[in-house]
């Protein structure tokens, strides 16, 4: 019994070592990149590219991060009530269920492929924020869909029943019932998507992004400029040693742990707040 | 006669049978149909959950059109040719596909023992008030981009790999590996973790109360309980890794040779992924090689398609057999 006690202590210790050196790898990186705070100036996030500045290309991050979402936002809440609210069981469901998970394994290189020969070519939108938007969109879509399912799923079902009791027809009472209660859980969803692409580099590689710009893109025809598509560049074509693209690297991590930080934060949250979740 | 009469009952039957069957689906399909049309949210919503399917199919369509002449020019060669070299015109996929293969091979050697510990830790062994925090940081461990990765690789880990092991550069397989299993571990972590949590609470109490130790208990009982929801974890992690891009080719040196022996991890590999990137903007539209890359992506695609689907069958055998036995 002692023996057992003892040897329970030993496993338990290396698999906390284990947890603990995954917090470690976050630590560490996050630590490796703020050491380069001191090398960027705050004037260089207003300052054109052209002047050695960062302007376009967190302007363009953000454009491409705003137009998918408002593509991926709106289409996978839709198929998200559809899974839940209205899907019948049966292959169809299934196979639906099955298309949404395999879009999510896509390698984003092959979804950046894609986009080029679909977007780009057959639909001629050229190498463009548009054409940027819907690649990603193609991204986003199972995170927002998968996101929003499960806020759907876990309002009760009795509030919904309730409104239907009064003789609301369904659609109304997903509308101004179901949804306000799931919307928390709907735009963790969201912001999940968009921390998922903000620092994608391989899908926007070939379908929407240049190295350098004169000022900012004025349709969603033209190419644009990217964090993370110039710190690659950067680095794999041009050879400029990892050191002088330090405020590129820093700048993307900061606005991509925004985004996952707000969206785990404002669930723990509204978990917390939900009363029928606990 | 009698003979006879069996004969055309069943001739007759069958076609009747197959006939009620067919009209049982039509009516099934009306009613579904209708139950959409009463619904002013419901055909928007069906035609946005259907789109799923149908990108899925445009993708396949699209990267097959586009590698289709690699396929009828190159043949297997595109993948067990064993001479990549676009200079000499030759598409042999097979020093890619082991590149790819080795570094994920030796990056799960390194994520899976320790995702499936952490996982266990979080889920059973850590106090309830540090689990969210602990799990959102190793969630913000995923959401770090791929092109950040390769640049810690490149700055902190290569060069220490190169003077671990006294080599003249440190972008080989297994830096690349390192990088791949700190992506992978999360995936790994969050999908067993789930599964583990999902092991009804009886189950242990059930351990307990006959005297076993927290570690028989988990031994015995959860990991038993939870192995198709690890081994998916393990699957969703092969796929992330096996379709990592950018970090991928920023450390591993890119060079397509199958290293000599073949396990040496100390040479640079060159990965599937990394000849698509690398080489997508040079290859004229049109050209062999630019089909050639598409070729490669479909490989790519297969890969993960039988990843995924595997995974989704492991998971939802797992879902009824505790309905089943709950």
């Amino acid at each position: 019994m002692k023996a057992a006690r003892i040897k329970e202590k030993i496993i338990f210790t290396i698999f906390g070592l284990a947890t603990a050196l995954c917090v470690a790898a976050f630590a560490t990186i996050a630590a490796i990149l703020l050491s380069g705070l001191g090398t960027i100036k705050l004037e260089h996030l207003t300052k054109s590219a052209l002047q050695g500045g960062y302007f376009e290309m967190i302007i363009g991050t953000l454009y491409l991060l705003v137009g998918s979402a408002g593509i991926a936002g709106p289409i996978g809440l839709l198929a998200a009530i559809y899974l839940v609210e209205y899907a019948p069981r049966g292959r169809l469901t299934r196979v639906i269920d099955q298309a949404i998970n395999n879009l999510a394994g896509v390698p984003s290189i092959v979804i950046g492929l894609f986009g080029y020969t679909f977007f780009c070519r057959q639909l001629g939108l050229g190498i463009s924020l548009a054409a940027g938007w819907l690649t990603l969109t193609l991204m986003m879509l199972p995170i927002v869909i998968r996101g929003s399912e499960e806020a759907i799923k876990m309002v009760p079902k009795s509030f919904q029943e309730a409104a239907l009791a009064l003789g609301a027809p369904k659609w109304k009472a997903i509308t101004s019932i179901t949804l306000p209660a799931a919307a928390p859980g709907i735009i963790t969803s969201i912001l999940l998507g968009i921390a998922r692409v903000a620092g994608e580099t391989a899908a926007i590689l070939f379908t929407s992004c240049v190295l350098v710009t004169r000022g900012l893109p004025k349709s969603p025809l033209e190419p644009i400029m990217a964090l993370a598509f110039n710190l690659y560049v950067k680095i794999v074509a041009l050879g400029e040693a990892p050191e002088r693209v330090f405020g590129i690297a820093l700048i993307l991590f900061m606005i991509v742990v925004i985004f996952a930080a707000a969206a785990i934060t404002f669930r723990v949250y509204y978990r917390r707040r939900q009363l029928w979740l606990r | 006669m009698s003979d006879m009469d069996t004969l055309n009952c069943h001739i007759s039957t069958q076609p009747h049978k197959f006939g009620i069957k067919m009209l049982k689906k039509l009516k099934e399909t009306t009613i579904f149909l209708k139950s959409l049309r009463a619904e002013p949210l419901g055909a928007p919503a069906f035609i946005c959950a259907s789109s799923a399917i149908i990108l899925l199919l445009l993708m396949l369509i699209f990267i097959v059109r586009e590698g289709s002449q690699a396929f009828l020019n190159l043949g297997a060669e595109l993948i067990i040719g064993a001479v990549w070299d676009t200079n000499a015109g030759r598409y042999g996929g097979l020093p890619l596909i082991y590149g790819s293969i080795i570094v994920v091979f030796v990056a799960l050697a390194i994520a899976i023992p320790i995702g499936v510990a952490s996982s266990i830790f979080i889920s059973e062994i850590l106090p309830h008030p540090l689990r969210d925090p602990i799990k959102s940081i190793i969630e913000l461990l995923a959401s770090i981009p791929s092109v950040i990765y390769g640049f810690i690789g490149l700055l902190f880990i290569a060069p220490r790999i190169a003077s671990l092991f006294g080599l003249s550069t440190g972008t080989v397989a297994l830096t690349a590996s390192i990088i791949l299993a700190i992506m992978s571990t999360p995936t790994i972590v969050g999908v067993a973790g789930e599964t583990i949590a999902a092991v009804p609470k009886e189950y242990r109490e059930a351990a307990l109360a006959l005297g076993a130790t927290r570690w028989q208990m988990i031994k015995g009982i959860v990991l038993p309980a939870s192995k198709s929801g690890i081994l998916a974890s393990i699957l969703l992690g092969f796929g992330r890794a096996i379709g990592e891009t950018v970090a991928v080719l920023m450390v591993a040196g890119n060079t397509a040779i199958i290293p000599s022996p073949p396990w040496n991890i100390l040479s640079p590999v060159y990965t599937l992924t990394a000849a698509i990137a690398m080489q997508m903007g040079e290859a004229a539209v049109g050209s062999l090689e630019y089909s050639a890359l598409f070729g490669l992506g479909l490989i790519l695609f297969i890969i993960a398609f039988i990843v995924n689907t595997l995974a989704d069958v492991v998971v939802t055998r797992e879902k009824a057999k505790i309905r089943g036995a709950g």
